[in-house]
């Protein structure tokens, strides 16, 4: 059997961030990506945080193929008959280094797997992995499309669902109640169009959020972010929430009901759907993070449970690529000691431990359960919009003082035992 | 006086080359003339007199035995040379298409191969050709002192001969034979299809499983009485003869309506269809690119829904 | 027996979409073209059933084609060794500057058989081997459908407009091949492993002789444009008799039925 020193199942940015620590310490190292090329197929929301990951690979970032730096927060709480956006637009995001990126991954994927082939590591595409090799419990190798080539470590980042890992026992099975489903459209824009909706300095970019009504009150938000000359619309809506929906729902026609909302088609006014996408995304939070290694193998990215969904952010690309980085670097590590048993590989849990990737899943423990609440997307964003009407409403009648006017809502809305017993709940997010 | 030269190893096609060429020469002050080379040179060199070359140059040279390309090349040039040609005309027939860069290369020229419009812009010529298999038309100037054009046969309209016009000269070249042998010459087994009059047609591709089951596009297009076209990637199986090919390499046809089937719709196809009024397709692959070029659009499997459609037709 | 093949990146143009009739080339996919993989495939069968001989792929190629991708993928196959032309801030200009650089590279390679696509995936101007064999003075045979290897040279069966021309020629000859040649193989996992070992040369136009001055256009492209396309777009679901009758009854609407 060939045989090489690391095999990489997925050309994903976990693989490729793993490939490419591995390739530049000169270990021989193949990924192995069924697409037709690296992020042919790859969905992510648009948003990757680099701050981060800025010093894990300092190079690399510098001439990465990012599509706008985001300087400007907008987040649109959509009540029925009324709706409430808050801009943000901070002095600090508008300044270098910017913290995060819109990235549109068909570009970006193929430029990192470049990087990973710049370093003389090999990215095999059109090629699908079908079997891990098992000996005794230890993962040597794989096979795919008939042929079997033995690595010391493989490390696996086939995505979301996990397919291979489960079926060869290294992780469970996945669970609707621990994804959600996102759908997303690449709709083209003009920059200066782009520029104009989102109140943007030429080449800096916005992400819009969208809580309440978009999905009729199931769990989930729609997002938006604006890349070079295109904008990256979807919706993300927890799997379980759907199947339990009351009306079944068809999950496409969310998306179009979406786009068809008068808050949102004046902002697609004009555009064309270049492309169209469905993925899902892992929300289980660190509880759903299987064992990260083995004896003869990793599990990195979203194979790993390995991101997160706090409501306002998604994220998963910084850590595929922060788990990739720092597998690397326990398999360069074990290579060192030439011992590829779990025990030397355990680094590599350590080292996730010790870093924000497994921290801020820590830290963000609780919110997997909070956002079950259907209320935080039927109730808050209504409730919010309901206020500000009242606000700006002069009546017929004389008005009444504003203070009265906020306390009104606020005490109808908000101070009632289940939103204070819903905000107790939120202290631990 | 600088020159127009016209060479086609098919007489009709160099009689149509003349024909333009003296439209062109007309406008940018330029003469024409033409060659004729090989065997039977004589004969076809009163015709190009008579569409329009001032003078033709006829050589029936033994070199010319089997129209190696790479003495025709070398007398092109000679000739070239000679006449003090600015512009060459050839066809882009597959000699033609060999041969025009090969000569270019000689006169040190640019060339444009497979063009199928010719036009004066301000005194410069434009030539038209598919350009990204087809999905787009680019439109090329030559920036070199000469120019070569390998044209599409049947691209211009041909007018009315003038009698007795064209002198024929026997030029002095000097010609080396060609290392390449001619062994056998057998014409193709085909048949004649006029795909580029047909008012109906259907279109067959891989989707195909097998050889025999053709047989289903045959009843499909005898029940819409259209002619039966295939892709080349049929066509390389030789389940269908190669005059049959729609697209970049094949017919360019403009039916009423074109129904394909099994046909993914590669560009290279698809520029074969494009300017059909309607077009229709069976697919099993709801994302087929053919379906974005098609008014009605059927995703299923054509084991099925051919029959279906034929049985439809016949009781119409 | 020596034989290069040349193999050039192409656009996927699949990938290729149109907006405002321009077609978009940013972030386009580079591969092999499909001819150069007949081209290829025919060295393999040719060498392989010689028993022995080298074949070089090359490619000229911009920076930003791809190209190592391409040559990996033909040495995959089964070609011995590439060599790939390439320079930071090289655009290459038209046909006669790609065939300019391949026949330096090929001077370079040495050869007995130059193989050819009959034509590029995107170009498709049939230009670039004629030019090649010219620049080299050998002789050339377009449209190949069948190779066999003679004591010493070729003999070809090709594909002309009406006729099938059989032609034997001694080595050095340039051949352009015709997709019906054969069905290319595709490469397994492993033999694509082993192709990242093969030796891979590359050149910059300096060490064939030559700068940016060779690679000068002598043409220009006025336009570059899709012809407008207005279709309905209109799908027919059910069962496929109940899509054959809502087809047939699109056409009766339309008139096109009947004579
Ligand atoms: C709608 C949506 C919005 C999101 N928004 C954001 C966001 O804004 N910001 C953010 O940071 N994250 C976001 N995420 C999450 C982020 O996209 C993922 O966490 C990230 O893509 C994970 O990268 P990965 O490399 O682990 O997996 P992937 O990118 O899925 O890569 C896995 C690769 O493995 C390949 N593969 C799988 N099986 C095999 C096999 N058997 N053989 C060979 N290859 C195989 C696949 O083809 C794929 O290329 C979003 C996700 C979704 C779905
Ligand atoms: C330089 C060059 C020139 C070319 N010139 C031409 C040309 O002139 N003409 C031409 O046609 N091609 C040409 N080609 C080839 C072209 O690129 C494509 O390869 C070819 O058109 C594909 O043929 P196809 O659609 O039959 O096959 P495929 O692309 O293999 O498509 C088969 C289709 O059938 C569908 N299918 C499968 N099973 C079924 C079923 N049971 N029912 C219904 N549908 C089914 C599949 O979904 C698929 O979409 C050229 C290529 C090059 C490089
Ligand atoms: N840049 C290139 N590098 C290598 N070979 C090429 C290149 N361009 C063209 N060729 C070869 O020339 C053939 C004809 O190309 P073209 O003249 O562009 O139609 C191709 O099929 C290739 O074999």
């Amino acid at each position: 059997m060939e045989k090489v020193d690391c095999i990489i199942v997925g050309g994903g940015l976990a693989g490729l961030s793993a490939a490419y620590g591995l390739a530049s310490e000169g270990l021989e190292v193949i990924v192995i990506e069924r697409g037709d090329y690296s992020g042919a197929k790859n969905v992510t929301g648009g948003r990757l945080y680099v701050s981060p990951i800025r010093d894990l690979y300092p190079e690399l970032w510098k001439a990465a193929p990012f599509e706008r730096p985001v300087t400007r927060e907008f987040v649109t709480l959509m009540g029925d008959g009324a709706h409430t956006t808050i801009e943000l637009a901070s002095e600090r995001f508008a300044t270098p280094a910017y913290q995060s990126y819109t990235v549109l991954r068909a570009r970006f994927d193929q430029w990192f797997a470049d990087q990973v082939m710049e370093k003389g590591g090999m990215v095999i595409t059109k090629n699908r992995v079908d079997d891990l090799l098992l000996e005794g419990g230890k993962v040597i190798g794989i096979r795919a499309g008939g042929d079997d080539i033995g690595a010391d470590v493989t490390i696996i980042a086939e995505g979301v669902l996990g397919l291979l890992s489960s079926k060869a026992g290294l992780r469970e099975e996945p669970r609707p109640q621990d994804h959600a489903l996102g759908y997303k459209e690449i709709i083209e824009l003009p920059p200066g169009v782009i520029q104009d909706r989102w109140h943007l300095n030429e080449g800096e970019g916005a992400a819009h959020l969208f809580m309440g009504g978009v999905t009729r009150g199931l769990m989930g938000g729609g997002f938006l972010y604006t890349n070079k000359d295109s904008i990256s619309l979807g919706i993300v809506v927890g799997m379980e929430a759907m199947r339990q929906a009351p009306d079944k729902v068809d999950s496409y026609t969310l998306l179009d009901e979406f786009k068809e909302l008068p808050q949102i088609k004046p902002l697609v006014e004009g555009g064309t759907i270049v492309e169209y996408s469905a993925h899902a995304i892992a929300e289980g939070g660190i509880a759903k993070v299987p064992k990260l290694y083995g004896d003869g193998y990793l599990l990195a990215g979203d194979t790993a449970g390995l991101s997160l969904n706090a409501l306002v952010t998604v994220r998963g690309m910084d850590f595929a690529i922060a788990s990739g980085y720092y597998a690397a670097r326990a398999v360069i590590d074990a290579k060192e000691r030439d011992d590829f048993t779990a025990a030397s590989l355990a680094q590599y849990e350590q080292s996730l431990r010790s870093s924000f990737v497994l921290k801020d899943l820590e830290t963000a423990r609780y919110i997997p359960h909070t956002i079950e609440n259907p209320r935080l997307f039927t109730h808050y964003p209504q409730a919010v919009s309901n206020l500000m009407e009242q606000v700006f409403t002069i009546g017929p009648g004389p008005s009444k003082k504003l203070s009265s006017t906020v306390m009104g809502g606020v005490r109808k809305d908000f101070l009632n035992l289940q939103t204070l017993k819903e905000l107790y709940a939120m202290r631990k997010i | 006086m600088a020159q127009i030269l016209v060479y086609s190893e098919k007489p009709a096609a160099a009689r149509e080359l003349v024909f333009k060429a003296k439209e062109l020469g007309a406008a940018l002050g330029l003469g024409v003339v033409a060659a004729a080379l090989g065997e039977g040179a004589a004969g076809t060199a009163a015709g190009l007199g008579e569409y329009g070359a001032d003078r033709v140059y006829v050589s029936e040279d033994s070199a010319f035995a089997g129209l190696p390309v790479d003495v025709v090349a070398e007398a092109l040039a000679q000739v070239a040379r000679a006449a003090g040609a600015e512009y060459l005309l050839v066809s882009s027939t597959r000699r033609g298409k060999e041969l025009a860069p090969r000569v270019a290369q000689k006169l040190g020229a640019a060339c444009v191969t497979d063009v199928n419009s010719l036009t004066l812009e301000d005194g410069v010529l434009v030539a038209g050709r598919y350009a990204l298999g087809g999905a787009t038309v680019a439109l090329e100037k030559l920036d070199t002192q000469t120019k070569v054009f390998a044209i599409m046969p049947k691209t211009f309209e041909i007018g009315a001969p003038t009698a007795g016009a064209g002198e024929v000269f026997a030029p002095a070249l000097s010609l080396q034979p060609s290392a390449v042998k001619l062994v056998d010459r057998r014409p193709k087994e085909g048949e004649s299809v006029n795909l580029d009059a047909a008012e109906r047609i259907v279109g067959v591709g891989r989707g195909f499983g097998k050889r025999e089951d053709v047989a289903l596009g045959e009843q499909l297009a005898a029940a819409l009485e259209a002619e039966l076209a295939c892709t080349k990637g049929l066509a390389d199986f030789q389940w269908l003869p190669e005059e049959r090919i729609i697209g970049l390499s094949g017919a360019k046809t403009k039916p009423d309506l074109y129904v394909a089937v099994g046909i993914s719709g590669q560009i290279q196809h698809t520029v074969g269809v494009s300017s059909s009024k309607l077009i229709a397709a069976i697919n099993t692959d709801k994302d087929a690119p053919i379906f974005q070029l098609a008014d009605y659009g059927i995703v299923g499997d054509l084991y099925q829904v051919v029959p279906a459609l034929v049985e439809k037709l016949k009781g119409l | 027996m020596n034989i290069l093949v040349f193999v050039k990146t192409n656009p996927d143009l699949q990938m290729i979409r149109i907006k405002d009739r321009q077609p978009v080339m940013e972030a386009i996919p580079y591969k092999v073209g499909d001819l150069e993989k007949n081209a290829v495939e025919a060295a393999i069968q040719l060498r392989d059933a010689a028993g022995g001989g080298t074949i070089t792929a090359v490619c000229l190629a911009e920076a930003n084609r791809r190209a190592k991708e391409t040559l990996k993928e033909v040495l995959a196959m089964g070609a011995d060794e590439a060599v790939l032309v390439t320079e930071p801030a090289l655009e290459v200009a038209d046909q006669a500057a790609v065939a300019l650089v391949l026949a330096k590279a090929a001077e370079k390679t040495g050869y007995d058989l130059l193989l050819f696509g009959e034509g590029s995936t995107d170009n498709y101007t049939g230009q670039v081997g004629p030019r090649v064999a010219e620049i080299l003075g050998v002789p050339q045979i377009g449209y190949a459908r069948k190779i066999t290897g003679t004591e010493g040279g070729v003999q070809v069966e090709r594909s002309m407009d009406e006729h099938i021309e059989v032609l034997e020629a001694p080595f050095p000859v340039a051949v352009t091949v015709v997709s019906e040649i054969n069905e290319p193989r595709i490469p397994s996992l492993m033999n694509i492993m082993k192709a990242g070992k093969k030796p891979l040369a590359e050149y910059s136009l300096a060490d064939l002789g030559l700068d940016a001055t060779s690679v000068v256009a002598q043409k220009a492209i006025l336009s570059n444009l899709a012809e407008e396309q207005d279709r309905k777009h209109i799908m027919f679901d059910g069962d496929p008799a109940a899509q054959a009758e809502a087809f047939v009854n699109a056409l009766l609407k339309e008139g096109v039925l009947g004579r």
